[in-house]
């Protein structure tokens, strides 16, 4: 009987670890797996060059990209070659934790000890609530800060003590968090900083308590960041330094990857074009490669607010006049049709086969937009200006010429603006445009950005010019909601919501391959701008 | 000799003024001004007007090109608008590179089209002619961009090689600094020189049909000194002039050979620039190109007088 027992324990022991074991070889990660963190080496990749370096006077992505090797934020979207592109967890970054004692208060508890990084005029004294509450002070008052909507909610930043900052809500607002983690704008910065340079436009002016120092910048060249020696997160970063490399045209950033000069794929986020990606896999087997759908929409936006637009008949033909799986195998080769929140953020986006009535729109019906544009009173058709730009580059502008002629099969013949850059961002981008316009026009990291900028009235990036109570009422109650499951449902709802009432026409979200050589280690793709604290967290093991 | 050159001098400082002007009120021209897109698509409210008055914007367009000039006069071409970074230190970066750039670009564009279009003129209608004459043409259809965009893809995709995407400072590596010219240069280069190189052949083979070039055959001088004394030095006149042209062609080409091949110089300064509606940043590249060509026509006119002395009068 002991024996027995003896051998029962035996086998249950022998088979919980030899379990064990396997589902650590299964479960965890290869590159964890693989080695531990190994240091040196300098990662050359694509960067840019940002307009300027002051994370509240803009949301370009060049800046926010830059910053992001630079500062921290209170949390930030977790990083490593564990996460799956299109997942955005949050994690703790300046604040080790939080609590929120009621539906329009969240106390942050800072980390002790982190430093800012020792230069003039911060010298490596320690981060304090005091620095928390300047930044996003700083955020809500900055004139002309393009994010500011983004805590809208927030009435005002209290410090509770050295280590403990407390945010007061106007109202309920469940994406605090996601707001805070959101790479764009909200980096925290330093008061001595800003009243030494007057902003933070300069690229001396970037000093933060980051991964990396910001050694030097050279315009159209590069930008050489250290890493910073009093940085929180043991061992990290891993590498001895990175080029960020300014590399525009986009012949010369794949011969660059093609021949070693870079050590991730060139293209923005760090992928390679689909176009190139079968030469590129024939011809170099052995790098890395992951694919994954980008959580950037692109779509037509329109006078809503005037005729013919205001009109639900009209916008809903022109949806069916779109082929949009056409567009995507036309010039992207993957990618999907997409619903208000890009098909890229998986966990929010609605498939388009779940949009209930509004799904019918996105059937590709050039007769039935006729018969539509017949009964809101264009039998003959209907004849609009169609403004873009071709800043985007030449895949973007391929498929809004394939978009205009979709459109006049369907009966609408849109006459192509084509604007430079600049001008169509100070124009049509913010909403000074008659007919209708295309371009990408919203990315997600969780919902309520893309949804809450767009939809309500007198937001700048409302570019349709939308004003529906039923939406406003949705958005806000998904701000207050929450239980994720409700939220969830609610965030459906908008989404089939806008697809029915087509106040935007929203067409695709390509897929993307990330690559990267095979001594890059711990790293995965994300299409986000924290570029920073993935490559603080990776090695290279060459 | 001098009075003429000091005559073109004379003549080149209201061109320079006019240009001034024109530099400064044309960027003011295009949609969208700065204001608007350093606020970007989410203006609140009055921010335009208060960033506008900040910058100095809101005034009339005559009292900011005055106090422009007047700044210019002291070396002084203001700050850019978005980085802060003063103008003059920026180009002062810039400048060496485009103009290593472009004056590499003419010299290959000379050393290629010279010796060529002579061969071309003197062997008229031979299969060298056909063939140079040939190769001009192709020279002159293929747009430099496409050219620069092979030759930086087709040795990758073969031979895993491609230029240096990394910018190498002299300082740190002299051999390399002028190696990374090469190759822009070069192509740079070429479409200029098809056209030197038909209008060296033309204007020579003209040239070579005056009496005096008769004369020079007649009293036995050898085919080397009557091509290259008594013919070449004549039928040069019409090729410097458009050499003065090519110089600005060149000067533009840069914004994109410099985007390709990853070199910080004033094309790739400028084209940023006009993207972010930078207003002085546009306004002090411009103006040093005007005022690059118009010295360079300066010369070009200097060029004339010792090559025709009767020009100088």
């Amino acid at each position: 009987m002991s024996t027995l027992r003896m051998t029962r324990r035996h086998l249950l022991r022998a088979g919980f670890v030899a379990g064990a074991t396997l589902s650590a070889g299964t479960v965890l990660p290869r590159p964890l797996r693989a080695q531990q963190p190994k240091r040196g080496g300098i990662l050359r990749v694509r960067g840019y060059d940002p307009p300027h370096f002051d994370p509240h006077q803009t949301l370009n992505f060049k800046t926010n990209n830059t910053l992001s090797f630079v500062y921290n934020k209170l949390v930030r979207h977790r990083v490593g070659a564990g996460v799956a592109p299109g997942t955005f967890a949050i994690e703790p970054d300046l604040a080790d934790r939080w609590e929120e004692p009621d539906d329009t208060t969240v106390v942050f508890h800072l980390r002790h000890g982190v430093r800012w990084q020792n230069r003039p005029p911060v010298n490596g004294r320690e981060l304090t609530a005091d620095d928390v509450k300047f930044t996003y002070d700083r955020f809500l008052t900055e004139k002309g800060n393009p994010l500011r909507f983004m805590l809208d909610p927030v009435d005002r930043v209290e410090v509770v003590d050295r280590y403990t900052v407390r945010f007061r809500l106007k109202e309920p607002f469940v994406w605090l968090l996601h707001m805070l983690a959101n790479p764009t704008g909200t980096w925290i910065v330093a008061r001595e900083v800003v009243e030494k340079f007057g902003d933070l436009r300069r690229a001396e002016a970037a000093i933060g308590t980051g991964a990396f120092i910001l050694e030097r910048y050279e315009p159209n060249v590069k930008t050489v960041f250290k890493p910073n020696p009093d940085y929180f997160r043991q061992g990290q970063p891993w590498v001895e330094g990175v080029d960020w490399l300014v590399m525009e045209d986009e012949a010369a950033q794949l011969a660059a990857y093609r021949t070693g000069q870079v050590d991730c794929a060139p293209w923005h986020q760090w992928v390679v074009r689909q176009q190139d990606l079968a030469e590129l896999k024939k011809s170099h087997p052995h790098l890395m490669y992951q694919d994954f759908v980008s959580n950037v929409t692109t779509g037509f936006y329109m006078r809503t607010d005037k005729p013919p637009f205001n009109d639900v008949r009209v916008r809903r033909a022109i949806s069916h006049a779109l082929d949009r799986q056409a567009i995507v195998d036309a010039v992207f080769l993957r990618g999907e049709p997409t619903p208000a929140i890009g098909r890229g953020l998986a966990e929010w986006s609605s498939r388009i086969d779940q949009l209930g009535a509004g799904a019918q729109y996105y059937r590709h019906d050039p007769k039935e937009a006729r018969r539509l544009l017949a009964e809101a009173g264009f039998p003959q058709g209907l004849k609009t200006q169609l403004t873009v730009t071709g800043g985007y580059g030449n895949d973007v502008l391929d498929a809004f010429q394939l978009a205009q002629r979709q459109l006049k099969e369907g009966g609408i013949e849109a006459e192509l603006k084509v604007q430079e850059y600049g001008a169509y961002m100070a124009t049509t981008f913010a909403g000074k445009y008659e007919g209708m316009a295309l371009g990408p026009f919203s990315i997600s990291w969780e919902p309520h950005t893309a949804l809450y900028g767009m939809y309500t009235p007198e937001q700048p990036r409302n570019s349709s010019h939308v004003a529906d109570a039923k939406i406003m009422a949705m958005l806000k109650e998904q701000m207050r909601t929450k239980d994720i499951e409700a939220r969830r449902k609610l965030i459906f709802d908008i989404q089939r919501y806008a697809a029915e009432q087509q106040y935007y026409v929203y067409l695709y979200s390509p897929a993307f391959t990330g690559s990267w050589r095979p001594y890059v280690k711990n790293y995965a793709p994300n299409p986000s701008f924290d570029y920073g604290n993935r490559v603080a967290a990776l090695w290279l093991d060459r | 000799m001098r009075k003429y050159v000091l005559r073109r001098l004379l003549v080149a400082i209201p061109s320079l003024l006019i240009a001034s002007f024109i530099v400064f009120s044309l960027p003011r021209l295009l949609p969208g001004d700065v204001v608007q897109l350093m606020l970007e698509e989410r203006a609140y409210g009055k921010d335009l007007d208060d960033l506008r008055a900040k910058l100095g914007l809101n005034r009339p367009i005559f009292v900011q090109y005055f106090e422009w000039l007047g700044n210019v006069g002291q070396g002084h071409l203001g700050e850019s608008l978005w980085t802060k970074r003063p103008v003059v230190e920026e180009l002062t970066r810039r400048l060496p590179v485009s103009l290593k750039l472009g004056s590499l670009a003419l010299l290959f564009s000379v050393a290629i089209a010279l010796p060529i279009g002579i061969l071309a003129a003197i062997r008229q209608d031979t299969l060298a002619d056909y063939l140079f004459r040939s190769v001009a043409i192709f020279g002159l259809s293929i747009p430099g961009f496409w050219l620069a965009t092979l030759v930086v893809v087709l040795p990758a995709i073969w031979w895993n090689w491609s230029p240096p995407i990394q910018f190498t400072e002299f300082s740190a590596d002299p051999w390399a600094h002028v190696a990374q010219f090469i190759l822009p240069a070069f192509i740079l280069g070429i479409a200029s020189s098809a056209a030197i190189m038909r209008l060296t052949r033309a204007t020579l083979l003209e040239v070579l049909r005056q009496d005096y070039v008769r004369t020079a055959w007649a009293k036995g001088s050898r085919e080397r000194s009557v091509v290259l004394k008594h013919g070449l030095k004549n039928a040069l006149i019409p090729v410097v002039t458009v050499l003065g042209i090519q110089i600005a062609q060149i000067l533009g080409g840069t914004v994109i050979f410099e985007t390709i091949f990853g070199l910080p110089g004033m094309g790739r300064f400028l084209f940023d620039a006009i993207n972010q509606r930078d207003y002085p940043v546009i306004q002090g590249i411009n103006l040093l190109i005007v005022t690059v060509i118009v010295l360079m026509n300066l010369l070009v006119d200097a060029c004339y007088a010792f090559l025709d002395p009767r020009i100088r009068y």
